[in-house]
């Protein structure tokens, strides 16, 4: 393909509006029949539906944020797989502004979720050596921090690609360094940002269990949700232009072996957990993995283990399906159910919860489903809006050149 | 493929990966010559005679050890784990960038590993042989190793704990030696045909053939040396990540304040890295000079081994920062109580901070183009690195135990004249047995890097294979 201004142009301007509407509706249809359940579900069982509601905020809340970060990395980094997965990415971060309206009912009905927040919890003398960190108003701090940085990080990257698309201008210069220089020091406050996040919004559910590597797992765990639902949507895009013209199988046998990876290190960190808690046995730390071995949860850690783990390990070693999009696909579907089996795993079976019986409960895929529908919604008209493929960055030809080989 | 694939001037533009002016010919010249001459450079006798005497300073230190037992070193309860395994730790740290540059590096495509490589993993291979002395030595009575350390049917049924990461250790070490010698030889081999065709001396072409094990560099044999290597650095790979993570298993598992801690694993793996490309700077660069390698060993290299350790001695960073947050959100008494001694009121409190200042401070200067490309100011880094990582090691272990549960427990640690001179004995090994290595074989991989020079690329890319 000879690569001029004329072809760039072109590349931007093709864009399956059509196909992208048509998912967009289903999405919203999605949306609205899970909003119903939602509706029913908040009647029905009253506190025990934000557990529910939190579950899915967290899943689809560290979709974009796993998105930011794959973003910042392709900034550092380069390549072709990041130059076709680009746009998904920062269509996904775009989702924020949603995220931060959909976090309001979370802080509303702190007091359900958050034991340490209810009056009197300071009667429990591990809660009270806690409340310099664990207090509302600096929790309500942190969390107003968490979606300024983010949302400060995402406009600019966003901005400047989108300064891309409209100057003429291809060459490299200081346009083009700014994404780097943002994204090097905005990745290592993105790691602080995810560690506190996890700490404040789901350790905390249980205040007295803490463990040093959680800030590491979310980060492994939004990477891999991140990528799975990347090369979802590649799967999709690659069948009309111009994703059709530009993505190889080098970018998304290079995008699969990143998920490839991020499958191993999420198990790593796992299990390095599970391995150093389950020798020490220290009562405060031992009740984590008690209560997920213990009735409902004692299958679905296996379902956990096997589906975000063994399953997908055992595909990924094949090269042909990381090669065929098509084929990756179903890979990558699984690890997105996966990885919300696994925040439900994470986050339900916290003690203290209002709940009789099993704590698992079907307003947990209905909330999933409803919010998740709604931001895909939100997600669709996103990538709509601009073009698919970053065909203006002065790297965009050079790194798909390399997927000749 | 004609010039750089980016546009002139700029800033992504990578360095070259060898010098201007090189053909296949000049590149096995200067190579082997490093070799294969009877002038060996004055600072490589001075080096070496530093590193044997220390080395003598360790023998004379074991032997002693052998006649009086551990007492004489500083170790007691409740600081019962010191500088054996502190140097252990450290050791076995310094051989991991050996394994991420020959093994992870191939897989991931990156050409810089190429002039790095061999002496890299022979780097790791001393490393292991230094760290291996602690766990023989560290109960004074070396000749009943065999049976703590290794799992067989022995006249007193006495058995190794299988649950313990101690037994792990053995395993995974003893693989990640083996695994990396394996590695390293098998590079060796195409340059050891090489040496055996250029030397002049018959007992040195008995010497180096013998080595090539009848590499005569037919089709067939490149075939399967390609083959057997990628096999070797896929079966690497999980090494780098598995000998620490054990190691840092020895201290997590056990429920003292200060060792107990998940975030571990992946932090004692970042750390191994950290220090290991530390090493390997603290290596090239004088090696470099000594040699007159820079058309080989480029600024390149040079950045992006500053670019790695910069990256991982983050995550390093990270891991201190979790610690001390979590010791103190744990809410638990002698977590908060360990992470106060440890940062404040605590007689080694200054080996705390000067560990900040080693691993943290100093080196965040390689956020600067300009810092990373000056070898003078990288060489202090990594020296800084060396020293903070060890430090790291001393606190984790010293400042966790000289506190025990019980006050009437607590006591000083203080290493005594045989501590210091074992220590820095394996040092006096690490140096002398590179330097000889550097001496007697291809510091720098001949073969591959003849794939970098410019002939290289013409023919590759006429035949439209690469």
């Amino acid at each position: 393909m000879t690569f001029d201004e004329q072809t760039a142009t072109n590349l931007l301007g093709a864009r399956p509006v059509q196909e992208i509407a048509r998912a967009r509706s289903r999405s919203l249809l999605l949306g609205v029949v899970g909003l119903v359940f939602c509706g029913i579900g908040l009647a029905v069982k009253g506190q025990t539906f934000w557990q529910s509601y939190l579950i899915a905020f967290y899943f689809w809340n560290g979709l974009t944020i796993g998105s930011m970060a794959v973003l910042m990395v392709h900034h550092l980094s380069g390549g072709g797989w990041g130059m076709v997965a680009r746009r998904i990415w920062e269509a996904a971060t775009r989702t924020l502004p949603l995220n931060a309206v959909l976090f309001l009912p979370i802080w509303m009905a702190r007091t359900t979720l958050y034991p340490w927040m209810r009056p009197g919890a300071t009667s429990d003398p591990v809660i009270a050596a806690k409340t310099l960190y664990l207090n509302v108003p600096f929790f309500t701090l942190r969390a107003v921090a968490y979606f300024a940085i983010w949302g400060t990080i995402i406009y600019f990257l966003n901005k400047w690609s989108r300064e891309q698309d409209e100057n003429p201008p291809m060459l490299p210069g200081p346009q083009d360094r700014r994404f780097r220089l943002l994204s090097g020091p905005c990745l290592v406050v993105y790691v602080l940002t995810i560690t506190f996040m996890s700490v404040d919004w789901v350790m905390s559910l249980d205040p007295h269990w803490y463990s040093t590597i959680y800030g590491i797992i979310t980060l492994g765990g939004q990477g891999l949700s991140a990528l799975a639902f990347t090369i979802l949507v590649l799967s999709f895009l690659a069948k009309f232009p111009p994703m059709s013209e530009v993505l190889g199988a080098d970018q998304i046998h290079d995008l699969a072996k990143l998920m490839f990876a991020f499958v191993m290190l999420w198990a790593y960190f796992q299990v390095s957990q599970l391995i150093i808690v389950w020798s020490g046995n220290l009562p405060e730390e031992i009740p984590f993995y008690l209560e997920r071995l213990q009735g409902i949860w004692a299958p679905i850690s296996i379902v956990v283990l096997l589906c975000e783990f063994v399953l997908p390990f055992l595909l990924l070693l094949s090269r042909s399906l990381k090669r065929n999009p098509q084929r990756v696909k179903w890979v990558a579907l699984l690890l997105l159910v996966a990885r919300a089996i696994d925040v439900t795993w994470m986050i339900a079976p916290a003690p203290d919860f209002h709940r009789t019986g099993s704590t698992l409960s079907w307003v947990d895929f209905a909330v999933l489903i409803g919010m998740g529908g709604i931001w895909l919604t939100y997600f669709w008209s996103n990538l709509a809006g601009r073009a698919l493929v970053p065909a203006k960055d002065p790297y965009f030809k050079e790194a798909l050149a390399h997927g000749g080989h | 493929m004609e010039g750089s694939q980016y546009p002139k001037g700029d800033f992504r533009e990578p360095l070259p990966l060898i010098g201007p002016g090189h053909s296949f010919r000049s590149i096995t010249d200067k190579l082997t010559s490093v070799v294969l001459t009877k002038h060996t450079p004055k600072a490589w006798f001075a080096t070496v005679a530093v590193g044997f005497l220390l080395f003598n300073g360790f023998l004379i230190a074991v032997t002693y050890l052998l006649f009086k037992g551990i007492g004489i070193w500083g170790t007691n309860i409740p600081v019962g784990w010191a500088f054996p395994i502190i140097n252990f730790v450290w050791w076995i740290g310094i051989g991991h960038a050996g394994t991420l540059i020959s093994a992870i590096l191939l897989l991931f495509k990156q050409d810089w590993r190429t002039s790095i490589n061999r002496f890299a993993e022979a780097m790791t291979l001393f490393a292991v042989m230094c760290a291996a002395i602690f766990p023989v030595i560290h109960t004074g009575r070396p000749w009943l190793a065999a049976y703590w350390l290794f799992p067989y049917p022995n006249a007193m049924t006495i058995w190794p704990n299988f649950r313990s990461p101690l037994i792990w250790d053995v395993f995974a070490v003893s693989t990640y030696g083996l695994v990396s010698a394996l590695f390293w030889y098998i590079g060796l081999v195409p340059d050891m045909a090489t040496f055996r065709d250029t030397a002049k001396h018959p007992l040195l072409k008995k010497f180096y053939g013998v080595l090539s094990l009848g590499w005569r560099g037919s089709a067939r044999h490149w075939a399967r040396y390609e083959h057997a290597y990628l096999l070797l650095a896929g079966l690497s790979t999980p090494l780098v990540l598995s000998v620490h993570t054990v190691v840092s298993f020895d201290f997590a598992v056990g429920i003292v304040p200060g060792w107990h801690a998940t975030i571990f694993p992946p932090y004692f793996v970042a750390g191994a890295i950290y220090d290991g490309f530390a090493m390997v700077l603290t290596l090239a660069i004088p090696l470099r000079k000594m040699y007159h390698l820079e058309d080989f060993i480029t600024m390149r290299h040079i950045e992006n081994m500053a670019k790695v350790m910069l990256a991982t001695g983050l995550v390093c960073i990270y891991g201190y920062a979790c610690e001390a947050f979590f010791g103190w959100y744990s809410g638990n008494e002698y977590e908060r109580f360990l992470v106060a001694n440890r940062t404040y009121f605590g007689p080694y409190a200054w080996s705390y901070w000067v560990l900040i200042l080693c691993n943290f401070l100093v080196p965040q200067m390689m956020w600067s183009k300009r810092m990373r490309r000056n070898v003078w100011a990288l060489f202090t880094a990594a020296m800084f690195v060396n020293v903070g990582m060890w430090l790291e090691r001393f606190v984790i272990i010293v400042t966790s135990l000289h506190r025990d549960f019980l006050p009437s427990s607590w006591e000083m640690y203080r290493p005594t004249i045989w501590d210091f001179s074992t220590f820095f004995g394996t040092v006096g090994l690490f140096v002398t047995l590179m330097f000889v290595f550097v001496r007697v074989l291809p510091m720098i991989s001949v073969f591959e890097m003849r794939t970098l020079a410019p002939d290289a690329r013409v023919k590759s890319s006429e035949g439209g294979a690469h």
